[in-house]
């Protein structure tokens, strides 16, 4: 929300249009950030209280200062640092990798229905099988270790930003498609000029849902995996030790991560197409 | 009801007839066109054997009961849509595809709708090759938005416009490469009444300008009356072509000393267009049942 006071007189523009500028107060740019710290600081504030209450046992719930504490000594000592980058770096090569086969992948589907019909009973059914069930297969193909992470987080990936690729093909309006084929554009330039900008929204959504799947799969491939490597690896053994504290630190790594991605992801959307954020306004 | 000839004499200001010389720009000959469903093995019949010429420079409506084939007729024109039966000719060689030489206004005026007015004109000049040199590109969107008054909103994005505005985006659109051929599909049925009004006006001048030939459908007869040197009357399933009327008004018709919508003429063709399509309607109810 925002405040708007008086404008200015207004000026009128060459096309006779009436701009006018508008005051904002001052608080309201920062309401937003204003409001999210207050919000998480009585969320820890809260949590340390009830842990200092000890209701619930210290074992499982540990008080917000020891997991900040933990949090701290991780870095400092140098025990997070590297897993996290690890894991951050598997996960982002893993989606690069997913974005690279899973766009035109998906775009050939949305525009060609042979390769919809060759690909698509493939697609499906590893879009629905659950992840884990692979974990077995690619350990016995590729051992403990990278390799197979990154496999499982391209596995989780890839098929979300398929299948939305390919259905925002199939979004793309006729009637662009005729005026593209009326004003001389061909076969290339259609796709170039007219489905791949219709679809770009999708593709986006495609990868944010890839993001949240490969975040799964990376995850799965460091707890399950083995390899001794990534956050993954370091909640097992903070598990493993009864180290709550720093359970508890690298599940809120692991939230702050994905909701970096995710903004970065919307930050991309709007930029991507301002024109369907305000047309759907 | 007043009567009108099916084919009625030349009016005053075009002198155009059957019998000139000059070969049609347009022809469609016996063409029957449908559409296939491949899971039930049929063919939806939308025209049947229609043969109809358009001259060079005319203005022709085509109006008929919603569903009675008007779209793919200007389809067939277009290039959208090949005939199952028959030929469709643009100056006497068969239409194979979409050309440089017909351009399309759509009902729902299918902009970009990520590119800014001046870019979805320029869409129109971009994509054949040598067709208008890159230097004249310029000067032309200029030339075509200020033909139908949008100076000024180059930098505008279509869904920052309102609908009649988005439509004239549209005719500038499809006049800025100068073809020979308008097609139009309803290209006023979005917008609002008062709108519509000054956007028929707004054609009608610059038609005059540019001396294109004009197929343009509506399912407004005083639109049709208004616009057009011949209207094109179709009745339903399938698609053929029940009546040619020749609008013999003077023209320009939207200049407010000849108010042509309150002459007699314009009464009598209208009524006969009225009582041709009430029996459309009431023959489609009938043989809905
Ligand atoms: N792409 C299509 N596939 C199948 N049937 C169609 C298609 N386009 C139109 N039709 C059918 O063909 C007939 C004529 O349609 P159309 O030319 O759009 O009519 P109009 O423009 O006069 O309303 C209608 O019965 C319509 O349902
Ligand atoms: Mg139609």
């Amino acid at each position: 929300m925002t405040e708007t006071t008086q404008g200015t007189p207004g000026i009128e523009r060459a096309d006779g249009r009436q701009i006018e500028t508008i005051h904002v107060s001052r608080f309201a740019r920062f309401r937003t950030i204003a409001i999210t710290v207050l919000n998480l600081g009585v969320f820890f504030v809260l949590w340390e209280v009830v842990a200092r209450a000890e209701v619930i046992n210290p074992l499982f719930f540990p008080k917000a200062g020891d997991m900040f504490a933990a949090l701290f000594n991780g870095f400092a000592d140098g025990t997070i640092w590297p897993q996290l980058s690890h894991s951050l770096t598997n996960f982002l090569i893993g989606l690069a990798i997913s974005a690279v086969i899973g766009i035109p992948v998906g775009l050939l589907m949305g525009a060609s229905k042979v390769a919809d019909l060759i690909l698509s009973p493939y697609v499906w059914a590893m879009t629905s099988l659950p992840r884990v069930a692979l974990i077995p297969l690619l350990i016995l193909i590729m051992g403990f270790g990278n390799a197979m992470q990154l496999t499982i987080i391209v596995l989780s990936a890839v098929f979300p930003i398929m299948v939305n690729c390919m259905a925002g093909v199939k979004t793309v309006e006729p009637s662009l498609i005729r005026a593209g084929e009326v004003f001389g554009a061909n076969r290339p330039q259609i796709y170039l000029k007219v489905i791949l900008p219709y679809t770009l929204p999708f593709v986006i959504a495609g990868v944010n849902q890839g993001i949240a799947r490969g975040l799964v799969g990376m995850l799965i491939g460091e707890l399950l995996g083995g390899g001794g490597n990534g956050l993954g690896y370091l909640l097992d053994k903070a598990g493993e030790q009864f180290d709550a504290p720093m359970l508890y630190a690298t599940l809120i790594l692991l939230a702050v991560m994905s909701v970096g991605l995710v903004q970065a992801m919307r930050w991309l959307e709007q930029r991507a197409a301002p024109w369907r954020d305000i047309a759907r306004a | 009801m007043g009567h009108v000839e099916a084919h009625h004499a030349p009016g005053a200001l075009r002198a155009v007839s059957d019998e000139s010389p000059e070969p049609a720009l347009i022809e469609a000959l016996h063409v029957t066109a449908g559409y296939e469903n491949r899971r039930e093995l049929t063919r939806l019949i939308a025209l049947r054997d229609v043969s109809l010429q358009v001259r060079r420079g005319e203005f022709l409506a085509i109006v008929g009961p919603s569903g009675c084939g008007k779209t793919t007729f200007i389809n067939l024109i277009a290039g959208f849509v090949k005939p199952t039966e028959g030929s469709v000719r643009v100056r006497g060689s068969e239409v194979a595809g979409p050309g440089a030489d017909r351009a399309m206004v759509f009902q729902d005026y299918a902009l970009l709708p990520w590119r800014t007015v001046e870019r979805n004109i320029r869409f129109a000049m971009e994509n054949r090759r040598g067709h208008v040199p890159k230097s004249a590109q310029a000067g032309r969107v200029a030339r075509a938005l200020e033909l139908v008054g949008l100076t000024g909103f180059e930098k505008s994005y279509p869904h920052e416009l309102s609908g009649g505005m988005r439509q004239r985006v549209g005719i500038a659109r499809a006049l800025v490469t100068e073809p020979e051929i308008l097609l139009m599909d309803e290209p006023f049925g979005a917008v609002d009444a008062m709108t519509r009004e000054a956007m028929q006006a707004e054609l009608e001048k610059i038609i005059a300008e540019t001396r294109q030939t004009v197929v343009f459908i509506t399912h407004s007869i005083d639109e049709a009356i208004l616009l057009a040197d011949r209207i094109v009357v179709i009745s339903k399933r399938p698609g053929t072509i029940r009546e040619v009327i020749d609008v013999d008004l003077p023209r320009p018709r939207f200049d407010e000393q000849a108010d042509v919508q309150r002459s007699p003429r314009f009464g009598e063709i209208r009524s006969h267009l009225w009582s041709l399509l009430a029996d459309e309607a009431l023959g489609a109810k009938q043989a809905a049942r």
